[in-house]
């Protein structure tokens, strides 16, 4: 960590010592996750010649390097996603604290509810980030107790990802070109029964190992569904265990017992099923878009003919789990007003470019992007329209990664070491109930 | 480690201000290093502690209390003390199979030491990413060894008998280096005399090994073994790459519990009471080997 600056910052002065005489730069350092592609994006200076979440953000830092007046430099460090939050929590200790960080809104209570950041209305006023500019509830996702603490950047939902040729060959594909999808847990099992029948493929792919939870993600949209929160507004509670739970715990084992899904794949390997034509639906988020999109155009994938559909109410009302991403400043008592006015400089930039980060398939938080004719022309926006209106978040309370990393520990249990979804809800409502104890 | 009196050969006695001199770098490096933390440690153990924020609130042995009746602790102390089962035995056995064949002079065996002890190199990333594509059940360097013979591919990091057996196939592969060199540097100080002298006394090889072998580098074997129970104990990186922890906390051992209070979680204070539990056992199983292998001096 140390290192990267350091080696950031001689390179700096080489640069500064060969050019004598341009203005001293403010240097500011960024942190995310998204991934490192500064081999395929390093050199793209236009935000809107990239693609996919790696690339627009990396395209967007250095649009922002080469573009802006105030000599402002931002200096990316790449974290990878799963250790993302212990070294950001990590750099409040060693003191190397980022200017400018990348963080969920399930997160944002942790940190801000420790007063690990900094207050933005004041710096946003002052630039000129107009957060009523925001859909009311991304500005309500940035905000807690009535303070305003990040920049929200889009709203990101679980989907169905789609190969329409392998549809087709199962005869899901009904005469307006639409996709059939399942509207109970008895159709999709039986709808995935014979699409294996008659295409040989598995009906559903999706990460199923023990890292990334999509299935976790599933099971509480399942929740919503049938009208239950999974964890209370207060935070002091969880509805696990309960008959909608198993109902939904239940549909999730038979997916993987009628041999649906490959319980072998994790995520880039469900990913990579889907786009060999392994797979008839991919279940991710809407990260996923642009990406598979431009794979199916390249002629490169397997997967020719790619279409998103929102995820079905199979349950009753087709809620779906959500979450967001935002920018956020963690407070450092050593920047400097420089620092404080450049970090400010590219978030109102990450703002202004609000429309190229929508691009990747996320849903755009700024009510202007989404007003816009160029949003709407985007492919396959028209398809997932409604998952706007689906989206559901967990409340906002403390200590949701460790939560959602004890469900994932025993859902996952059930089509890997085969415990009944009655002894897996029961341990999952221990695990979170355990954790639900120390939320002040 | 060898336990015999002090050899120096110096003649007249000097102050003793001369030694605390020279032992004053260890001694300093020491204090701040290893006493000072394990008493932070317990006093942090001792409270509400969060990483970040500096919420701090002293609650005395609440921690242990909760300890004592938090089923996915005895659950990860369970798998660390099988993980431990699994790599100490083997790892020993390994390394001195391996350091018996390959001791000894010629161009294959010098080859050979250099291999296998290569693996030691790697960093756990590294290890942890091969040993991942070996046993992927999707895309693994062993499916079409599998599809070869007609059955499913196993899922070994997914298996919930397997999973733990494989991360400590992959250590076993990892860590075998050291501990034979430890060996074949004991083997190396073995009089050539006592093997001259066995021979002629017409000793089988097996009879060689039992009572000139052996008996000359137990102090290296219990050096090794002490050794590996104080680094395996501390499982981390293999399951926390490899598994997660899963399937289901089968693989998830005491360290990542730690990790995972500590850091995800942000209760240090918690975390320094597992730790602090995970130091008692490393203690006590450490101190059972020393004391055996003092017995073993004595009789």
């Amino acid at each position: 960590m140390h290192h990267s600056k350091l080696l950031a910052r001689l390179a700096l002065a080489t640069a500064l010592t060969g050019v004598a005489g341009t203005a001293s730069a403010v240097e500011i350092s960024f942190f995310r996750f998204f991934g490192d592609c500064q081999t395929d994006y390093g050199t793209v200076m236009k935000a809107s010649e990239a693609n996919g979440e790696c690339g627009i953000i990396t395209a967007l830092t250095n649009q922002f390097n080469a573009e802006n007046t105030i000599g402002a430099k931002v200096v990316t460090q790449t974290v990878d996603w799963g250790a993302y939050y212990d070294q950001l929590t990590a750099t409040y200790s060693t003191g190397n604290i980022p200017d400018v960080a990348v963080m969920h809104s399930s997160v944002l209570p942790n940190f801000s509810d420790r007063d690990l950041l900094v207050p933005l209305a004041d710096g946003f006023a002052n630039v000129g980030i107009d957060t009523a500019d925001f859909v009311p509830a991304a500005l309500k996702n940035a905000t807690t107790n009535d303070t305003l603490y990040a920049l929200p950047y889009d709203l990101h939902a679980l989907l169905f990802h789609v190969n329409v040729d392998l549809m087709a060959q199962a005869g899901f594909v009904n005469a307006d070109g639409s996709i059939k999808l399942p509207t109970s847990p008895e159709e999709l099992i039986a709808m995935g029964k014979e699409f294996k029948e008659k295409t040989g493929k598995f009906y559903i792919a999706s990460e199923s190992q023990s890292s990334e939870g999509m299935m976790v993600r599933l099971w509480e949209s399942f929740m919503w569904q049938q009208g239950v929160d999974v964890l209370s507004a207060d935070g002091k509670t969880a509805s696990i265990n309960t008959p909608e739970g198993e109902k939904a715990a239940a549909l999730i084992k038979a997916i993987y017992d009628e041999g649906l899904a490959n319980t072998a794949l994790d995520y880039p390997g469900a990913e990579q099923a889907f786009l060999n034509g392994e797979a008839g639906i991919l279940i991710n988020g809407t990260w996923g878009v642009d990406n598979y999109d431009s794979q199916a155009k390249s002629g490169k994938a397997v997967l020719k003919n790619y279409a998103v559909a929102n995820l079905p109410g199979i349950f009753g009302a087709p809620k779906v789990w959500a979450d967001s991403h935002m920018w956020v400043m963690p407070k450092d008592e050593g920047r400097t007003p420089e620092e404080t006015e450049a970090a400010l400089a590219f978030i109102k930039f990450l703002n202004d470019n609000n429309f190229q980060w929508a691009r990747t398939g996320h849903l755009s938080v700024r009510q202007s992007v989404i007003a816009s004719p160029e949003f709407a022309a985007l492919p396959h926006r028209s398809e997932y329209a409604a998952t706007a209106d689906n989206a559901t978040a967990l409340p906002v309370v403390q200590n949701q990664r460790a939560i959602f990393s004890a469900m994932i520990t025993d859902l996952n249990a059930m089509w890997l070491t085969g415990t009944e979804p009655a002894d897996a809800l029961a341990a999952m409502q221990d695990g979170v109930d355990q954790i639900l104890r120390r939320n002040r | 480690m060898s336990g015999g009196g002090a050899s120096g050969g110096s003649p007249g006695r000097r102050a003793p201000g001369v030694a605390f001199l020279f032992l004053a770098p260890f001694l300093v490096i020491y204090a701040i290093f290893l006493v000072y933390p394990l008493f932070k440690g317990f006093w942090i153990s001792l409270h509400d502690w969060e990483l970040a924020g500096g919420y701090r609130e002293y609650i005395g042995f609440l921690n242990y209390e909760d300890l004592w009746t938090d089923k996915l602790f005895w659950r990860t102390v369970r798998n660390t003390l099988y993980f431990v089962a699994l790599t100490v035995p083997t790892m020993t056995l390994l390394a001195l199979l391996l350091a018996l064949a390959v001791h000894g002079t010629g161009r294959l065996r010098s080859i050979l030491r250099s291999v296998f002890f290569m693996s030691s190199v790697f960093s756990v990333t590294v290890v942890t990413l091969v040993w991942s594509m070996v046993l992927s059940a999707d895309q693994g360097l062993l499916v079409p060894l599998w599809h070869a013979i007609g059955i499913k591919p196993v899922n070994f990091l997914a298996h919930p008998t397997l999973a733990m057996p494989s991360i400590a196939l992959a250590t076993l592969w990892w860590g075998v280096g050291l501990p034979m060199a430890l060996f074949l540097a004991a083997l190396g100080q073995i009089p050539q005399e006592l093997y001259e002298a066995a021979e002629l006394d017409h000793a089988s090889r097996w009879t060689v090994l039992r009572r000139i072998t052996l008996p000359s580098i137990r102090h290296t074997l219990l050096l090794v073994v002490v050794l590996q129970i104080i680094g395996q104990f501390q499982i981390f990186g293999q399951a926390m790459l490899m598994t997660q922890g899963g399937p289901a906390n089968k693989t998830k051992t005491m360290v990542q519990y730690i990790y995972d209070t500590g850091f995800r979680d942000w209760q240090v204070g918690y975390a320094s009471a597992i730790a602090m539990a995970l130091f008692l056992l490393m203690l006590g199983f450490s101190m059972l080997q020393l004391w055996l292998g003092r017995k073993g001096d004595e009789a």
